[in-house]
């Protein structure tokens, strides 16, 4: 049976999850993801075994799931794409924009050479994923040649001749039987807070945290490259915040920076690590036990800092209320990593808007709303475009939207 | 007659699955321990068949084709089902022994005072004598969202609809779940206080008149209180029924260490087990909310329906059992770890639900199992060192890794694709699953001039076969010790962990064994 067609918005965990769902029931899909690399945030997230052992944080599902939906048959995926307009009249006709590729995928053999000659900083992005082809992607933001034509060393060095800098933004129509949102999340963005993040340089998110322990499997402060010596985690960073409204827990940070925090401790024993935490959340199923270790190896104080204030060599210097002493007390780091929360996707008015769905006071979807008008209106949403999930949360709600757009289109078949 | 799909559960999840999948045509059976079943479905296409006071037996057969075996009153039911679902409520526990202390009419468990806020409903005056309401919620041990959920319910009713002084006593507040944080700001709002217990704990006496007394040290003011409260509240642990836990041994599904019916395995991710065919959803796998719980249902009603739509591809090249062989000494079929062997008159690879993973042929002590392009012979085929000599050591070592497909085959991917140097020497061999590794296999490396053996497999808890990791760890093992004994290196063979995103890791790993090799000098078995 191949009579449908669904039209995926957003290439991140949800999205490729409820591809590869439909997709293996016969249903044709169109996968398209704004940025030109799959996977969405969590593909960046880094493995956090310790002492050789899985605690569950489901980042190397993102990778299955991400290399099981490049290669599935009923999957067409287009990146560097935007939904411009969807109207329906029956089926959905949707008016797709494609930037332009840059990078033949067909040609690139993944050489690095672009990466490596490209003499601005950041003007070739590479991914997190072998399975996204190509592995580079040019950043228009940052090209030289898309600037001014002044340099194209990586169009004349690609020893596959993959690289065309003149390529244009095209356009594609989709047409659809039903249309899923999962367009995902923004990361909080911590310039606001007072911690200098942006202005410190040993200031890391979360998300840059993981990233680099992807990349490099150590942890380094960014000002010298030389290891920490201590590390401060801050958590709840744009969560659990009312002068941001922002009142909601965002449940996956408790476990991200607990289990980077040991995964570090694992290869690094010799940093100091503590984390500063209003409400330590339970995460994973051997969480009781997990917690223990973690207070053993960790210091862990119940408190969230006000300031943090660089001294003249580069540390960190942070300010908190001892519970014990009520005294205003002071601790040097050399790095410190904001837990950053999860917060509604900036585009989410954009596409609610598109889409006539209706958004909470949050900035989240409603998705209780959008699953009673979805079997009427073919329009459905999964993952944390209604709200913060981990990896594990999020494959599930894939899974769930992935049955009620099954039902949708096939009312009567078991 | 179309398949049906055997729903294991009594509840709100087993409903929600039960009215999914009627809706759609499908036809299902629904059997619980419970003396009565009050699911009546919505207009629906399928068939349902309810088996009250019944319990499973025995179940047989593979995916597609379950042979169930249940009693009802001494009553012998026989069904064949092509899938089922374990959804079965969990257990709540009272923690009275944790705060020391005993039920009676002022200290309740949390069940108890939901059932007397339905009733203050109907009569709002069984709360007349009432001031103070004390809830204990995680002090001694970590709680958990649902139950911080209720206990936020209870005190909310409690503080704004009736009046009373609530006070919620918690170590650390579990709010990730929806729309707790918010919950938490409107008790706060009406008056709830929360006190909460870091560095020290409340000491909590009974009294002789049955009084409650709780003594503690405010953490924030480190002023001394005392609580004494009219009704204090006991919070409950939520643990898998024993009925649970009997199903998981009946139907030969892994279980996490606090016994719900599924492994603690990423790859288990939404509602899948052990074995093709048979999923598990809600209380049944893990302490889930509502919310969660019609999710979970979601899941388990497309992997029914994708059931529905065809049974599982089998794979190429599985595993076959030679006749002539099997001497029936039934390794295989208890090392199998996706119960993919049956036992009939003869031992049996059920095409449909066989994973390939090779430990069955791996472990088979007769070498009676065989895998096409598995076996030691074939795979020493592929051994053939690299021709690029590393011209700045002493010799170019030789270094055969099996690598697992799921994990590191693709690290090894990654690791090039990230631009990191590999060994020149190095040859990697793809496996299925690292269980599929036998001592021939190490040994073939050997003979093929390997100089160096390396293992790479996933972590501890991340095998997709369960324990092939745990199986190849032993046989590496079992062979390092020996080595010495035979007056050879036992760093020649060593077994590494990783995932499939740690393409630097991997670098690093094989990297590293090279240069113990090369600092061991070419192996002496070497032709």
């Amino acid at each position: 049976m191949t009579d449908k067609n669904v039209l995926i918005i957003g290439g991140g965990v949800a999205g490729l999850c409820a591809s590869l769902e439909l997709a293996n029931l016969g249903i044709q899909i169109e996968l398209v993801e704004k940025s030109i690399f799959l996977g969405g945030h969590a593909i960046g997230y880094t493995c956090k075994a310790t002492r050789n052992t899985c605690v569950k944080c489901g980042a190397c599902m993102v990778e299955e799931k991400l290399k099981n939906a490049v290669s599935h048959p009923n999957i067409k995926i287009l990146i560097g794409s935007q939904v411009k307009n969807i109207s329906k009249n029956g089926r959905f006709t949707i008016n797709i924009h494609q930037k332009p590729r840059y990078i033949d995928s067909q040609k690139c053999n993944q050489c690095a050479i672009c990466l490596d000659r490209c003499p601005l900083d950041g003007a070739i992005l590479n991914g997190f994923s072998k399975n996204n082809i190509p592995f580079y992607g040019i950043n228009e933001e940052k090209c030289l040649y898309l600037k001014d034509t002044s340099c194209h060393i990586c169009r004349d060095e690609c020893p596959e001749k993959a690289i065309n800098l003149d390529e244009k933004s095209s356009k594609y129509v989709s047409e659809a039987d039903a249309v899923l949102v999962a367009t995902g999340f923004q990361p909080f963005s911590p310039v606001g807070k007072p911690y200098g993040y942006g202005l410190f340089k040993n200031v890391l998110s979360t998300l840059d945290l993981e990233r680099m322990l992807k990349q490099t499997a150590r942890v380094k402060k960014p000002s010298d490259n030389k290891p920490p010596e201590r590390i401060a985690f801050i958590q709840c960073v744009g969560s659990r915040d009312s002068k941001l409204n922002h009142l909601w827990c965002s449940k996956v940070c408790c476990g991200s920076a607990m289990r980077m925090a040991r995964r570090i401790k694992d290869r690094q024993p010799e940093i100091d690590i503590t984390v500063f935490y209003i409400d330590v959340q339970t995460f994973g199923k051997d969480f009781e036990q997990f917690y223990k270790d973690a207070q053993e190896e960790l210091g862990m104080i119940r408190a969230i800092p006000g300031d943090i204030y660089e001294t003249d060599s580069q540390k960190l210097k942070i300010n908190f209320l001892d519970n014990n002493t009520h005294e205003t007390l002071e601790e040097i780091f050399d790095l410190v990593v904001l837990s950053i929360g999860i917060t509604p996707g900036k585009d989410n008015g954009e596409i609610a808007a598109l889409l006539h769905l209706k958004l909470a006071d949050s900035g989240f979807f409603e998705s209780r709303a959008e699953e009673a008008s979805a079997q009427n209106t073919g329009i459905f949403t999964a993952g944390t475009i209604s709200g913060a999930m981990s990896i594990s949360e999020t494959i599930a709600s894939a899974g769930k939207a992935a049955r009620q757009i099954v039902k949708y289109l096939r009312p009567n078949s078991p | 007659m179309k398949d049906k799909t055997l729903i294991l559960g009594n509840g709100p999840c087993a409903h929600y699955i039960a009215e999914d999948l009627l809706s759609t045509g499908a036809d299902i059976v629904i059997a619980t321990t419970d003396k009565t079943c009050d699911f009546s479905p919505s207009e629906h296409s399928g068939s349902i068949e309810i088996l009250t006071d019944t319990r499973l037996v025995s179940c047989r057969g593979a995916v597609g084709d379950f042979r169930i075996l249940a009693a009802q009153n001494n009553k012998e039911i026989k069904r064949t089902v092509a899938g089922v679902i374990v959804a079965e409520e969990g257990q709540r526990k009272s923690n009275f022994s944790q705060y020391g202390l005993k039920a009676s009419s002022n200290v309740i468990p949390l069940f108890r005072m939901k059932e007397l806020l339905l009733d203050a409903s109907r009569d709002p005056g069984i709360f007349s004598e009432v001031k103070k309401v004390a809830f204990l919620n995680g002090v001694f041990q970590e709680s958990n969202p649902v139950i911080a959920e209720e206990i936020m319910q209870s005190a909310l009713r409690l503080q704004s609809d009736l009046n009373l002084k609530t006070y919620i006593l918690t170590n650390n507040l579990k709010v990730a779940g929806n729309g707790l944080e918010t919950l938490y700001r409107e008790t706060k709002k009406v008056g709830t206080v929360y006190i909460k217990f870091t560095s020290t704990r409340p000491e909590i006496h009974s009294e002789s008149d049955g009084s409650i007394q709780i003594e503690f040290i405010d953490e924030i003011t480190s002023k001394k209180f005392r609580l004494t409260p009219d009704i204090t509240v006991v919070d409950e642990t939520i643990v898998p029924s024993d009925y649970a836990a009997d199903l998981a041994k009946l139907l030969s599904i892994d279980t996490d260490p606090d016994g719900f019916v599924q492994a603690d395995n990423v790859h288990r991710f939404t509602v899948f087990t052990n074995r093709k065919g048979i999923m598990t959803a809600g209380p049944s796998r893990i302490i889930q909310a509502r919310d969660d719980q019609i999710v979970d249902a979601g899941n388990a009603a497309l992997a029914s329906a994708l059931l529905m739509a065809g049974l599982p591809a089998v794979p190429e090249n599985r595993a076959e059992i030679d006749k002539g062989q099997c001497i029936r000494c039934l390794t295989c079929y208890r090392r199998c770890p996706y119960r993919a062997i049956t036992l009939n008159t003869r031992v049996v690879v059920e095409p449909h639900a066989c994973e390939r993973c090779g430990i069955c042929a791996a472990q088979c002590p007769r070498g009676a199992i065989h895998i096409k392009d598995l076996e030691p012979a074939s795979i020493s085929k592929q051994m053939t060192p690299g021709d690029t000599p590393r011209e700045d050591a002493a010799f170019t070592p030789f270094l055969v890794a099996f690598c697992c497909s799921r994990s590191a085959v693709q690290a090894g991917e990654l690791s090039l694709c990230m631009g990191h140097k590999l060994p020149p020497g190095l040859k990697m061999i793809e496996v299925p699953c690292s269980g599929s590794i036998s001592f021939d296999h190490i040994f073939a490396a050997f003979k093929k001039n390997a100089d160096g053996v390396l293992v790479l497999t996933c972590h501890e808890g991340n095998c997709h076969s369960e324990r092939g990791n745990v199986y190849a760890r032993q046989t590496v093992d079992q062979i390092a010790d020996r080595f010495p004994q035979i007056g050879f290196e036992k760093d020649r063979i060593a077994l590494q962990t990783l995932a499939s995103n740690m393409g630097t890791e991997f670098a690093e790993m094989v990297n590293r064994f090279e240069a113990n090799i090369i600092e061991l000098g070419p192996s002496g078995l070497k032709k």
